[in-house]
């Protein structure tokens, strides 16, 4: 059901032109003009977690594997070769052997071969020291074993357990290949890849300048001579740049739908496309200390939440209703509208759920007269300022009387690492629309990005068990099962599954992006200006 | 005068000395440092590697280890290493002075020309109509908030001219430059040409009732030869030292106007800075910025004494 | 009736008269306290004043268009904007007087005693609000709120620090000059002690430039307020202050909400430019030297 509602929405944002132009005659050359919404930590994609550096950076680099460019959806079936020509599974799944394209060149000149495959990820698995300041998503490679080489041309990913989403997690623009041969500090500030631009400059707070890599792999291609980020901190100067035709992209899922309904008022041919911006917003709640370590307080705190007020408001109805996994159509993991109706809290009948809050709370001895005080904590950004102003107002209808605490971003993980808050709301993204990437990186025991600490032996065996299935329906049913458990469970409630917004001039054409995830289709080799 | 220059001087280096201690110590009682800032932007909490950091950049180090090590470079001409960006501070900074440099400058020419005249007028035709209007005018340039004026200018721009005087990529001619910059140089200037125009007009009304004005007056000279030669030379005074006050402030005005028009000066580049917790990068474009409001106060005390030779340096 | 009013004035200054007397004289000072004394108004009863509760978002609101429910239209999470402007005035004059009492109460304190006592403690004071001095007003906010985190009570005390200099200097240079006046001498020519002169004679005298100061200082720190939420360091939500109402969302709706920011940014000029007519006919009145 959920596919075919998948294949609906790539059919209808076929139809609606979005990626027209795919047949038309490309030209060369022109520079590509991009709105930046602030300084990107590092130019080093394995180190980072952000947008901000993903988007800008992806062209310079190459994956063993990618997510087909013509598919509107990020999926494990649709998944094509890219630095790999091509690949076997071997052992029942537990050994992957990649074939490597021969003949590509890093831009310094140096022959991609194998060595660097396996050095990638010998760094970011944490075998070997790759001179990273931090490797965020080591959690997504736990089932690696062991990389070996086979020649230049063949590497061999020797894994626990057999796992589909392996070639998932390879196929996104954070993963991409890292040369073997240089350093870990150069990859943050010179970065040098195979893909089809090179990197020229970064300019702290100012701009990203990328140029064609003329002995791409790929003949002919790119397109474009080069591409240009300006970084415009103030939103409202960025969409004032893009209006008066100084920038011909934005940076991808960072306007709100609101303000591409504004832009394209301004200037009706602008095309924008409003999807999941891969960010959800959720409760952080600390259940290793009072009030909160008592379950009966737990739930009635989950039960005050109007998700769809939530959405109404912050984004007039936009941002999807759903469980930690992205909602359909646009998800391929997230429940059926249906399965979300039997999960506590996500009945349409908010008074119903909240009579219920109330009762809980009266047994605990509150009341109209005696309101539980708490400090909600939140980050001092204005997406999760927004959130809490919200949250408190719902709160108020269980008798919980809140009270923000907003804190500077340099404080916010060492106060959750330390335990010292009671609820904090928590706005977070996810790279890859996969299971494993969303269980393993954010409610595994002991992952680096569980903040909460939430741990559950029971739960866990299950992540292992749907890492291992490889029937796609059988997997999503339990995966269904495992995220309704989590909700139950108030071990990160998500509230809202955030849409952003991506606007572009008409003249740029050859853009494809997937409606699954921002992440993972800013390589721009299809892209030209028809000015 | 010698002495005096000396003696100024060596205070110049003591108070730089006492700023650096300050903005040293500032810094370090700021919660949060630059592991917390790269750790928080890839959403990890791992003590460990932080550590690792910490210890890589020497925030682990004593104190006075730390001071000495940024404060030994700086006086050898090493500024040290931008913690985000890893590059040389210099070859951070050295680029954007300029930018900041042009608008403040044109910020503070725009001041001059449209303040002095204006007060002038204004001195001159005391208590009309005309004095009532240029009065209230300075007056709400000194209370609209520079950013909210840039908004309205860059609004303006777009709806009326459909384009954005905003910078984002560099100027190809000078005219091009020019227009970037004039555009906030006067929403930044606005305020300071107010408090200029102000500044004028008081200290002219004061000039213009004293007695070597009266005497000229009775002497037969023209009431335009009075103003302009007698009354404005010596009302100027107190401009000129407003203009030493206001680079200071200009300043505080510029981080919010680079902000709105998105140019890559240093004072957006400072509180980004601030924001990333890269001590170097703060500590030395502070030193920097207090080192140029030190220069201009001592300059424009120099000019004061060359002007009225009245003032002796004694003390 | 004026010249009733002129002639009484000198004889019985009762309270009309006076009045009457100085709005003649000082109309734009006046017109500046009226529209001050229209913002204090709205911040102390901002619960009676405002029409909606400035905190509680509507969906449907949503920048919704001046209109009678909305007078000044509604922001993004549809809360009232004319709400949350008296709202705010609250915070904004919270800041300013909050800020501009602690600065010149320091300020004050520290000046007289380095004026006063001399020696090395003026040394220090000297060379300390030279440094303060050449750190630009804004920065050093900056840096100490970043410091102390964002709250309203740190937000006053990072715009309260860089006045202190300021007005030391101000009020140190006045004690020099006013230990040298006549009626001083005397004092201390019948062996009355130096703290008691201090605060018997040279207190009250130094309290006219003191208000001047303070009050042309009420202005600034507004504007550094706003400037300060303006780029997300100032007062935090809930909140509503005029900085942070512009700062985020307002200006990025301009062709469809321009009422986002016009308005509280006219709230601010306007509050300033209330205060800096006060200020300006302050000065007139209690400074001879400068009048006109």
């Amino acid at each position: 059901m959920a596919a075919l509602l998948g294949r609906m929405a790539v059919a209808c944002l076929v139809s609606a032109g979005v990626f027209a132009g795919s047949a038309l005659a490309q030209k060369q050359g022109g520079v590509l003009k991009v709105t930046h919404r602030d300084n990107p930590p590092s130019a080093s994609i394995h180190e980072e977690a952000t947008i901000s550096t993903d988007m800008p950076f992806m062209a310079v680099f190459n994956n063993l594997v990618i997510f087909d460019p013509e598919s509107s959806q990020n999926r494990p079936d649709r998944i094509v070769p890219d630095l790999a020509t091509s690949w076997t599974t071997e052992d029942g799944g537990k050994r992957v052997v990649f074939k490597l394209r021969e003949g590509v060149r890093w831009h310094d000149g140096k022959p991609f071969t194998s060595a660097d495959v396996k050095c990638t990820w010998d760094i970011v698995t944490g075998r070997v020291d790759g001179k990273m300041r931090k490797n965020p998503r080591k959690t997504w490679w736990w089932n690696i074993k062991e990389v070996t080489t086979n020649g230049p041309n063949e590497v061999t990913f020797q894994l626990g357990s057999p796992q589909p989403s392996l070639l998932v997690m390879m196929a996104g623009g954070f993963s991409p290949v890292y040369p073997c041969h240089v350093t870990g500090p150069q990859m943050r500030t010179n970065p040098i890849g195979t893909g089809p631009f090179k990197f020229v400059q970064f300019k702290q707070n100012e701009g990203i300048k990328l140029a064609r890599n003329p002995d791409y792999w790929k003949p002919g291609k790119p397109y474009l001579d080069g591409i240009e980020y300006t970084i415009i901190p103030s939103r409202a100067t960025a969409i004032l740049a893009l209006v008066a035709g100084r920038h011909d992209l934005t940076l991808t899922g960072e306007l709100n739908p609101e303000n591409a309904k504004e832009i394209q008022t301004q200037v009706p041919q602008m095309q924008c496309i409003v999807q999941p911006s891969n960010t959800q917003g959720n409760l952080l709640i600390n259940r290793d200390k009072p009030p909160f370590d008592d379950e009966r307080l737990r739930r009635a705190l989950v039960l005050s939440i109007d998700r769809k007020a939530f959405s109404e408001i912050l984004s007039r109805g936009v941002n999807k209703i759903g469980g930690a996994m992205l909602a359909p159509p646009e998800g391929i993991w997230g429940w059926s509208p249906e399965y979300m109706e039997t999960v506590p809290g996500y009945g349409g009948d908010v008074e119903k759920s909240r009579e219920e809050g109330r009762k809980i709370m009266r047994e605990l001895g509150y009341g109209p007269d005696k309101m539980m005080p708490l400090k909600v904590s939140t980050r001092n950004v204005a997406s999760y300022r927004d959130s809490s102003v919200i949250l408190i107002d719902h709160l108020k209808s269980v008798y919980i009387q809140g009270e923000l605490e907003v804190l500077d971003s340099s404080v916010w993980y060492a106060k959750m690492l330390k335990k010292d808050y009671a609820v904090g709301m928590n706005v977070q993204g996810t790279g890859i629309d996969d299971p494993d990437v969303q269980f393993f990186e954010n409610y595994t025991c002991g992952s680096e990005r569980n903040y909460t600490g939430y741990c559950n032996p029971e739960l866990e065996k299950l992540y292992r068990a749907q890492s291992q299935m490889t029937d796609f329906e059988t997997r999503k049913k339990l995966v269904w099962d495992i995220d309704k458990k989590l909700q139950e469970d108030a071990a990160r409630p998500v509230i809202y599954q955030s849409q952003g917004a991506t606007c572009w001039w008409p003249h740029v054409k050859g853009l494809k992006l997937a409606i699954n995830s921002i992440y993972n289709h800013w390589r721009f080799d299809d892209v030209w200006l028809e000015r | 005068m010698l002495s005096y220059l000396i003696r100024r001087l060596l205070l110049m280096a003591l108070t730089l000395f006492g700023v650096s201690i300050a903005i040293f110590l500032l810094l370090r009682i700021v919660p949060g440092n630059i592991a917390d800032i790269l750790f928080d932007s890839a959403g990890l909490i791992d003590p460990a590697e932080k550590a690792k950091i910490v210890a890589d950049l020497g925030l682990d180090l004593p104190l006075y280890q730390q001071y000495w090590q940024w404060i030994g470079g700086l006086l050898q001409g090493d500024l040290g290493y931008s913690y985000v960006s890893e590059k040389p501070v210099l070859e951070e900074i050295a680029p954007r002075i300029p930018i900041t440099a042009k608008i403040a400058a044109l910020a503070l020419i725009f001041s001059v020309i449209a303040g002095v005249p204006l007060g002038v007028i204004s001195a001159v035709r005391q208590n009309t109509p005309l004095d009532y209007l240029l009065r209230v005018t300075s007056l709400s340039g000194l209370s609209m908030p520079s950013f909210w004026l840039g908004l309205l200018i860059l609004m303006a721009f777009v709806h009326y001219l459909g384009t954005i005087p905003i910078y984002d990529r560099e100027p190809a001619t000078f005219m091009a430059g020019f227009t970037m910059l004039a555009v906030p140089a006067a929403a930044v200037g606005f305020r300071s040409s107010a408090l200029i125009m102000r500044l004028t007009r008081s200290s002219m009304l004061e000039v213009l009732r004293q007695d070597f004005v009266r005497t000229a007056r009775s002497k037969g000279l023209s009431e335009g030869a009075v103003t302009y030669n007698h009354a404005l030379r010596n009302a100027l005074l107190p401009v000129i030292t407003t203009i030493g006050i206001e680079v200071a402030f200009l300043f505080g005005g510029l981080i919010v106007t680079e902000t709105v028009f998105n140019i890559p000066g240093v004072a957006r580049f400072l509180v980004e800075a601030i924001r990333w917790r890269d001590y170097p990068m703060v500590q030395n474009l502070v030193m920097f910025t207090a080192t140029i409001v030190v220069v201009v106060n001592l300059i424009v005390d120099l000019i004061y004494m060359v002007i009225d030779p009245r003032i002796r340096y004694s003390e | 009736m004026s010249t009733t009013v002129s002639q009484d004035r000198p004889t019985k200054p009762s309270f009309f008269n006076e009045v009457f007397y100085l709005a003649r004289r000082y109309p734009l000072g006046v017109a500046g306290a009226i529209i001050m004394a229209t913002f204090v108004m709205c911040a102390l009863f901002a619960n009676f004043v405002a029409p909606l509760d400035p905190f509680s978002t509507n969906a449907r609101a949503s920048l919704a268009r001046p209109s009678e429910t909305h007078l000044l239209g509604a922001d993004m999470m549809g809360r009232d904007v004319l709400s949350r402007i008296i709202h705010g005035a609250r915070i904004s004059l919270a800041v300013a007087v909050g800020a501009t009492i602690m600065g010149s109460g320091l300020g004050a304190a520290l000046g007289l005693a380095s004026g006063y006592l001399g020696g090395w403690f003026d040394l220090i004071i000297q060379r300390v609000s030279e440094v303060m001095q050449s750190l630009p007003l804004l920065v050093m906010a900056l840096v100490i709120t970043a410091s102390l985190g964002p709250s309203l009570r740190n937000t006053i005390i990072a715009i309260a620090i860089p006045l202190v200099p300021t007005v030391a200097r101000v009020i140190r240079s006045n004690v020099l000059s006013l230990r040298e006046m006549p009626f001083v001498e005397a004092a201390k020519a019948t062996g009355m002690s130096e703290f008691r002169i201090a605060v018997v004679h040279v207190l009250p005298n130094t309290l006219a430039p003191l208000i001047v100061l303070a009050t042309a200082q009420l202005g600034s720190t507004i504007l550094t307020e706003a400037s300060l939420s303006f780029l997300g360091l100032g007062v935090p939500e809930p909140y509503p202050s005029w900085g942070r109402m512009l700062s985020e969302s307002a200006a990025e709706y301009v062709r469809t909400a321009p009422w986002l920011v016009i308005f509280p940014g006219l709230a601010i000029s306007l509050v300033v430019f209330g205060s800096n007519l006060m200020g300006d006919a302050l000065r007139d009145a209690l400074d001879p030297r400068q009048r006109d």
